[in-house]
């Protein structure tokens, strides 16, 4: 047990009070400098027009900050909430928080949906949102008791440094001999000395007798965090959590649907992708097969050594038990490594348990860095959940180094001393330590590829048309862990995405590309802007988008539309209305989306983003940036430029076949754009019109101050 | 004899995964399948061999993200 200390400086008692149809009806204020806690009303127009969730968040956000405020500044508030199908144990993937603040990479809006029991826990404790403002110069642990009907805020001195630690001690702290009536948010050292630390949220594993951990991981909310003097938040909620918890409008309604998809679930998985044996492993090959996993920086889609890294290798790996995120998910997709020994820092040579990896961190911080270990990428995936880092964006970034390393613009001299050439794991896992301490050259990594490719042109005398084209983030935000090249729909998945390219919003590679699902530009329209809806629509109330469209009904080849899994959306609806009673079909589940999606644009372009030229991507995303890429798939360009641009390309050299195709390619995307604006109901730059926003209900006089002062008129 | 989506199939020597899909009348709908615990995608059906007695289940594979 560590020296610590937890003085008690503040105690607010409150009357928990029932949560009815999913919600508690109410959120709760904390102010770090002034210590104020305070409880507010959740209004009818919040749950008809923001549902809650991701909502409620940007709500929050919206009336807590003006344009002027930064990431850094003491107004910008944490958000983290439910929904109000949150913490339903019957249906799968029932067990999401979403946090949200203004991204410290970004400057606009970013979420997070995350797994664990904080958002369930907090929601039951009488609150659907939290919102914490202010900046304390002291350590802070902030502990919310739904049980005893007290919020306090606790100063700390001692705590351990790393996510790991701090949970189990926290967890051990808090209990009372029930440590699964305890859930901890927490960052970590990585999250403080970056721009892209994530949050930690815990959930106690019985079995093993351990705090797991699932992580809010993009856009730096774990930074903020940090910077707020914030340790750690825990929630304290009776365990013994039933369908009846959230006093659903109709109970047998409910256990009806749920029933249908969990059974389901049960049955297809293990005829499917058996996610509850390798989660999302089975990924690795299956996009190398493709040319789909991003390896050397996103240059290529496939290496020979991927097998090393697939769910053969992880299906070994992973310590064989229930590995739900939330209680009685029968997707239970949250698997872990036992006793695995790091060989470098802090936790060189000691056991240790690992939550993870899933796909994303292995594409991130495996292939796409040239490592085909998968005991490095265990071993980054650990160090960057103790830190509190975002795996994505430790990829990205630290691929995006090792390409400039290998091309001459950056040296050793820069580096400090380290060859940071692709495939060098101990480097890869140095810079992870350095970000850790905030020293060295993992201090300029740790400000991510934008601040990077300014860092490097002005100090290092980088070219920076060429780290322009390489450098893999939109808006700020380093990519998510898939190649776009040969996926028009996709490249408009991450470029129009609203908080940068992340897939949760549009995931359109596979139907597009595989199933050719979408072959025209209005049907690459209709496409982004359904599929960013209806997965809008989980974080709006609290759920996991994977028992949706990963085990797919037997039946669902013969339907009209295969691609939306429409027998699953019909049961979402009865969810949403058996829980809340609001009486909803599928396309009312859209319409809720819309209105949060739009208010989302609007808030972006209020923060000074949100335009056409701000849905750009790097031409890496797109084509091929140099002639070696190109050449590698010269069958594909060379038909591609003579079928479809109608261009002899006789004698043409590889530069000049690469300077039209990027001409065509380029050109690809701004029609993409246009048509995808039309079908979102926006202005040729991007804006929602004010049509838009008066058929969405959501033409406040805020919203309409801001179409205004961006030249969308009355 | 192999079982293809929990059903049993007669298997013959030489069978690649596309011989099996054509035969099957199902060609197009996966661009994944899983022979006992291991995947194959569609870029590799023509050169993988489906071993006697192998179990097979066909990937409707939509999602991924």
């Amino acid at each position: 047990m560590s020296g610590h200390d937890l003085k008690l400086v503040k105690t607010f008692e409150y009357q928990r009070p029932p949560i009815d149809r999913g919600y508690a009806n109410q959120t709760l204020y904390l102010n770090l400098a002034s210590l104020d806690i305070a409880v507010r009303p959740v209004t009818r127009q919040m749950k008809d027009l923001f549902i809650g969730g991701k909502g409620f968040d940007l709500w929050l956000l919206w009336n807590a900050v003006t344009p002027q405020t930064r990431w850094n500044d003491p107004e910008n508030p944490i958000c983290i909430a439910c929904g109000p199908l949150g913490g339903t144990p019957a249906y799968p993937g029932s067990g999401k928080s979403i946090a949200a603040t203004l991204s410290p990479l970004t400057g606009a809006v970013i979420d997070s949906n995350v797994g664990g029991y904080f958002g369930p826990y907090l929601k039951f404790s009488g609150f659907d949102a939290l919102e914490i403002q202010g900046r304390s110069e002291r350590d802070i642990v902030v502990y919310v008791d739904g049980i005893d009907q007290t919020v306090q805020i606790f100063t700390a001195t001692g705590l351990p440094e790393d996510a790991y630690k701090l949970s189990e001690l926290l967890t051990e702290h808090f209990a009372q001999g029930k440590p699964r009536n305890i859930s901890v948010v927490s960052a970590g050292p990585g999250a403080q000395n970056t721009y892209f630390g994530c949050l930690n949220f815990s959930w106690y594993d019985p079995k093993r007798k351990r705090a797991r951990y699932k992580q809010a991981g993009r856009g730096g909310v774990g930074t903020v965090f940090a910077h707020k003097g914030l340790k750690a938040l825990v929630a304290r909620w009776d365990s013994g959590i039933s369908v009846d918890t959230n006093r659903p409008a109709d109970r047998e309604r409910l256990k009806k649907v749920a029933k249908l998809h969990s059974k389901e679930i049960v049955e297809l998985d293990p005829k499917q992708n058996e996610m509850a044996i390798i989660g999302t492993t089975h990924l690795v090959t299956i996009m190398n097969d493709h040319d789909l996993l991003p390896t050397h920086n996103f240059r290529y889609g496939s290496h020979r050594q991927a097998s090393n890294l697939g769910q053969a290798v992880y299906r070994r790996l992973f310590d064989p038990g229930y590995d739900g995120c939330w209680m009685g998910c029968t997707v239970a997709c949250s698997h872990g490594v036992r006793d695995f020994v790091p060989l470098s820092g802090p936790y060189r040579g000691r056991k240790v348990f690992v939550d993870g990896p899933e796909y994303e961190t292995i594409a991130g911080c495996g292939s796409n860095l040239g490592i085909f270990d998968p005991h490095t990428v265990i071993e980054l995936n650990f160090y960057c959940d103790a830190y509190g880092l975002d795996t994505i964006s430790v990829g990205t970034a630290i691929a995006f180094v090792m390409e400039c390393f290998e091309l001459g613009l950056l040296t050793p001299a820069h580096t400090g001393g380290m060859d940071v050439s692709f495939g060098n794991r101990a480097s890869a896992l140095e810079i992870v330590h350095q970000m850790a301490r905030g020293e060295g050259f993992g201090r300029i990594v740790g400000q991510g590829v934008r601040r990077m490719k300014t860092i490097f042109a002005q100090e290092f005398g980088a070219d920076p048309k060429i780290m322009a084209d390489i450098g893999m983030e939109s808006k700020g935000l380093e990519f998510s862990e898939y190649m776009t090249k040969e996926s028009l729909a996709q490249q408009g998945g991450y470029g129009l995405a609203l908080k940068g390219p992340q897939h949760d919003e549009a995931w359109l590679i596979f139907l597009d590309m595989v199933h050719n699902f979408m072959p025209t530009f209005e049907q690459k329209a209709e496409a982004l802007h359904w599929f960013p809806m209806f997965r809008t629509w989980f974080s709006l109330c609290g759920l996991c988008k994977l028992p949706w469209n990963d085990i797919i009904p037997q039946d669902n080849q013969g339907t009209p539309e295969p691609a939306k899994v429409m027998k699953h959306v019909a049961w979402y609806a009865e969810y949403f209305s058996s829980v809340t009673g609001r009486e909803s079909a599928p396309e009312d589940l859209i319409r809720m989306s819309e209105a949060v999606y739009n208010f989302q644009r609007v808030f972006n372009l209020r923060m000074g983003f949100g335009r056409r030229e701000h849905d750009v991507l790097p031409y890496r995303a797109v084509g091929p940036v140099s002639e070696l890429e190109y050449e590698s798939r010269a069958e594909r360009y060379d038909k591609q430029l003579g079928d479809t641009c109608k261009v002899d390309i006789t004698g043409k050299s590889t530069a000049e076949k690469l300077a039209l195709l990027r001409r065509f390619r380029e050109q690809q995307y701004e029609t993409l754009k246009d048509a995808v604006y039309h079908r979102r109901g926006w202005t040729s730059d991007g804006i929602p019109t004010l049509a838009t926003v008066k058929r969405l209900g959501i033409d406040f006089p805020e919203v309409l101050a801001v179409l205004q002062a961006n030249g969308v008129a009355a | 004899m192999i079982r293809v989506a929990g059903k049993e199939y007669p298997w013959r020597a030489g069978m690649t995964v596309a011989d099996l899909l054509r035969e099957y009348g199902d060609p197009e709908s996966c661009p994944v399948v899983r022979i006992n615990d291991h995947y194959v995608s569609r870029p590799n059906f023509a050169a993988t061999l489906v071993p006697d007695e192998a179990e097979v289940f066909l990937i409707p594979m939509i999602a991924g993200g």
